[in-house]
């Protein structure tokens, strides 16, 4: 592969743990929601996490959802549901890359097949084959693995050729919906740690 | 937010606000969906393979697949080249398979209803907290109205387990299955009081000198081992008689088309059958040998003249006599085509009847050419449910001593009206598997009061078809290219070919998605929690399969070694004579007529014309009409009109019309004109499974019309219960 000197330089005085633990963190967000990790420190940590990259509107927002009459588990389910399973009128917004990539809404297109085959290369692979290899969730954990190795070349190479070009539409979906701020705020914050640098 | 944030910058920089909970815990457990493996070198060739065994069902013809899987995802499905069924081919749609496959709007989880019924909001919810939903409500239902307080709509093979859980461990007879009642089963009992057994399309029309059918659309209705034979036939020369009101595919390859008025077919068959005893060309040697009350059947004919029947048909008389002619002259080598949807105008009993009659003095029968059985394996075991603890209900119509002939199951109709009236008992509870009623049974406004009175709705499909907007409960169900499930048998297409038999049954080409599951795991789940657990017969659809296929020497492994399909000799089909039962007495016992009536249909009003629909070829009804690659083969359905209608009308090939039936009902989509002189002037035409109204299938919605919307009006066949759907009228309104 290419070596990318701007980044080799840049590796030696940055750490990557911090990152690492940020992509695992949206992977959280974008698995259905249910308790076993969807807690209030799982929420303290989300507003934290905000405030810490001074996206004060967002934390306030999600300050904001906790407050709320209701079970947020609950209403975040239907909310998921909708937005990423099966939805009336129909489903918003599809997380898995093939959907954007392949052309005629598929899944388990030939785009899915690119992402599993990036995993491998890295020595990485899904644990469980019922969904789609290429669903944000694993994306993102595969992108925490490689930061977590130290690996920011191939980091941002999945970025670049794999994540970004479908990432875009799927948020732009998320975001017209303008559904429940739980999930504009994570997308969002997927956005900001995964768009290419200006 | 900081305006500058981002990856990099947030690399150099990173300290997060001091916190109790540290985010590094919180996602400690985080990556759970992708691990470690061992490093797979990049470019290397994997796992491509071919799997065998596949069964389709992108209709139910079921033709005998293989898939090219890669890395766990089926890229292509191919024939089996070992099939001596539909061999190498599949069609259209059967290739189109895989877009049903891996529709992004496929179910995927179990979903619960927690918004209003008909108007969704889907929560995703666990098998456990689903399967305790359905058992705990049906329970209920059952307990507190008896067994008959549940409906079941099932339809397609993997609803036939559990339409038999409900049957025989429920209990209840309130079970309708849309291919009896909307489609094939008015034929086969009509063929049953003429010949003694249902008639299937076992006839041999690649051996055959005449082809004769009465509005099958070969090559628009593909089964392909079956237009195989078809092809065959007219290869080696056969003469193609179609009658069709419209100029059909078939009609297209015909050597006679009669454009006859609809729903007058059986009075020219009869006029036929009295030429032919008028003018002695019939096969006296076949009827004296095996017909049964002939001579009662002769004199109730006899008034039907060729120009009696002329008139009424408004087709010349003399091609009704050309017609007979022909037959007579090559019988009994002529193919008098039974059909398969057959359920039109209401009188189709005696349609049915009429033609098995035509076949019987034709002695088309057990020789080439004729109807022929073949001689298919058998002796595979059968899966019974126990009996569980319930007494037994009559059906509706057993109760109210009507349509005598009607096939197994209760009419739709007679449900519907029996939930909405709660008269003579409450139906509470509807189970739905694989039938989408919205789309099957006339008039839609009353199925979805059925469904609005119901104490709990529970569907189980592979897409969010119409009907399941109105499940409280919604199961994700495998497909056919996911699951065991069917034993497909039978013997080579072409009867006269070398005799040879084969076995085969379906086995997934892929694992099943998601947390989709097959019906053995959904039906026993519910039956542990509604109290029938002692029933079960088998537990997994494996030891199902192998269950059935243990009395032929067969299992899954043994065919998964055969290539996915088991091959023996086979023996002659030919020679075996069924009795022919000209006039039937227990018909007339039960107050019908013995002998083949013509009964009249309501005429078109001034101003409208007859709504007729049919099939393309590249589309299974509402099952397909989400498929992306065959969508974009065919996006809409066009309307036929003909010319000189278009020209009253003031319209032009293409306009954008809607469509409004005589009792008031709009067709709510559009879609666009097919001028052509190919159509009587008094119809239109147009191909069924369009016009999705649910918005879950992002791609058909609201594309082309969907002609079930405006069928309102059913005409009920009188022996069978039967819905004639082809009685209704419609306006063109410009778009």
């Amino acid at each position: 592969m290419k070596m990318n000197h701007h980044s080799e330089t840049e590796n030696n005085n940055i750490q990557t743990q911090p990152l690492a633990d940020v992509y695992g963190f949206l992977a959280l967000t974008m698995r259905y929601p249910d308790t076993s990790f969807l807690t209030e420190d799982f929420l303290d940590v989300f507003e934290n996490l905000l405030t810490s990259l001074d996206m004060v509107g967002e934390q306030e927002k999600i300050r904001a959802c906790r407050q709320q009459a209701g079970n947020l588990v609950d209403t975040l389910q239907v909310e998921y549901t909708r937005l990423f399973i099966n939805g009336i009128p129909h489903i918003v917004a599809p997380p898995y890359g093939s959907f954007y990539l392949d052309g005629d809404h598929t899944l388990q297109g030939k785009s899915t097949q690119r992402a599993r085959d990036f995993y491998r290369q890295y020595g990485y692979d899904i644990t469980d084959t019922s969904e789609p290899a290429d669903h944000i969730r694993f994306e993102l954990e595969f992108l925490a693995a490689l930061t977590r190795d130290n690996d920011l070349e191939a980091e941002e190479q999945f970025l670049k050729t794999i994540f970004r070009p479908w990432f875009s539409n799927f948020y732009k979906r998320v975001l017209d919906e303008k559904g429940h701020p739980y999930y504009l705020v994570s997308t969002k914050l997927i956005d900001v740690f995964t768009k290419e640098e200006q | 937010m900081a305006l500058n944030l981002t990856r990099r910058n947030f690399l150099k920089t990173a300290s997060f606000a001091a916190a109790s909970v540290p985010l590094s815990k919180i996602v400690a457990h985080a990556e759970e969906g992708v691990s470690k493996t061992p490093l797979i070198p990049q470019g290397s060739f994997k796992d491509t393979r071919t799997v065998t065994g596949g069964i389709c069902e992108m209709c139910f013809w079921r033709c005998q697949l293989v898939g090219k899987v890669r890395d766990g995802a089926l890229m292509k499905i191919e024939g089996n080249p070992k099939s001596i069924d539909n061999g190498l081919s599949i069609c259209a749609r059967g290739n189109a398979g895989i877009k049903l496959l891996y529709d992004p709007d496929r179910l995927k989880y179990p979903m619960k209803n927690v918004g209003k019924r008909g108007e969704p909001k889907w929560k995703r919810i666990s098998w456990e907290e689903a399967l305790d939903e359905c058992g705990k409500k049906l329970k209920a239902t059952v307990d507190k109205y008896g067994p008959q307080g549940i409906a079941m709509f099932p339809h397609g093979a993997s609803a036939k387990y559990p339409m038999h859980y409900f049957e025989h461990a429920v209990g209840t007879p309130n079970v309708s299955e849309a291919s009896f009642f909307q489609c094939r089963g008015v034929r086969d009992y009509a063929w049953l009081s003429a010949i003694g057994g249902g008639p299937d399309e076992n006839v041999d029309m690649a051996n055959a000198k005449v082809i004769f059918a009465l509005g099958c659309h070969f090559g628009e209705n593909i089964h392909v081992s079956h237009t195989k034979k078809y092809l065959k036939g007219l290869a080696n020369g056969a003469k193609l008689v179609i009658v069709d009101p419209r100029f059909s595919a078939s009609a297209s390859k015909a050597h006679i088309w009669m454009q006859i008025k609809p729903g007058t077919d059986t009075a020219m068959v009869l006029a036929m059958m009295n030429y032919l005893i008028e003018n002695k060309k019939y096969n006296a040697d076949y009827v004296d040998e095996y017909g049964e009350g002939f001579d009662e059947f002769k004199e109730a004919i006899s008034g039907w003249t060729l120009e009696k029947a002329a008139k009424e048909c408004e087709v010349p008389a003399a091609q009704i006599k050309e017609i007979a002619d022909l037959l007579a002259a090559n019988a009994p080598n002529v193919s008098i085509h039974p059909g398969r949807f057959s359920s039109w105008y209401g009188n189709d009993f005696q349609r049915g009847r009429a033609l098995g009659c035509l076949a019987g003095m034709l002695g088309a029968f057990g020789v080439p050419g004729g109807w022929v059985k073949p001689k298919s394996p058998g002796g595979f075991g059968k899966i019974k449910w126990g009996h569980g603890h319930h007494e037994e209900v009559e059906a509706l119509h057993r109760e109210a001593e009507i349509y005598h002939q009607s096939p197994a199951g209760t009419p739709t109709d007679l449900i519907r009206d029996c939930a909405i009236t709660g008269n003579p008992y409450p139906i509470k509870s509807c189970v739905v598997w694989g039938q989408n009623p919205i789309q099957t049974i006339p008039n839609q406004q009353k199925t979805i009061d059925m469904l609005m009175q119901m104490d709990f709705v529970m569907c189980v499909d592979v897409m969010p078809t119409d009907i399941t907007m109105y499940a409280d409960i919604l199961l994700p169900e495998a497909s056919y290219l996911e699951r065991y499930d069917y034993i497909k048998k039978g013997t080579q297409w072409d009867l006269s070919a070398k005799q040879q038999q084969y076995i085969s049954a379906r086995m997934p080409l892929v694992e099943a998605g998601f947390e989709r599951k097959d019906q053995v795991y959904i039906c026993n789940e519910l039956a542990k929690r509604m109290g029938n657990e002692e029933a079960i017969p088998v537990h997994t659809i494996e030891e199902m399969m192998d269950k059935m296929l243990q009395p032929a020497g067969l299992s899954i492994k043994k065919l998964i070694e055969e290539n996915g399909i088991h091959l023996q000799p086979g023996k002659d089909p030919y020679g075996e004579f069924p009795d022919i039962i000209f006039y039937n007495e227990d018909l007339v016992d039960e107050g019908y007529s013995g002998a083949p009536t013509y009964v009249p249909i309501p005429e078109v009003p001034q101003g409208y014309l007859r709504l007729l629909f049919g099939r393309s070829p590249l589309h299974s009804f509402n099952r397909t009409q989400n498929n992306a690659w065959l969508h974009a083969a065919m996006p809409e359905n066009p309307v036929w009109v003909n010319d000189k209608t278009a020209k009253q009308l003031g319209l032009k090939d293409g306009d954008r019309i809607s469509l409004v039936n005589s009792e008031g009902v709009e067709s709510g989509t559009t879609s666009h004109v097919m001028v052509t002189p190919g159509i009587r002037q008094d119809c239109v035409f147009m191909a069924h499974g369009y016009g999705t109204k649910n918005a879950a299938m992002t791609v058909a919605k609201d594309a082309g019309i969907d002609d079930q919307k405006l069928i309102t009006i059913i005409a009920v066949d009188p022996e069978t219960g039967c819905h004639g759907m082809r009685n209704n009228f419609v306006k063109i309104v410009k778009a």
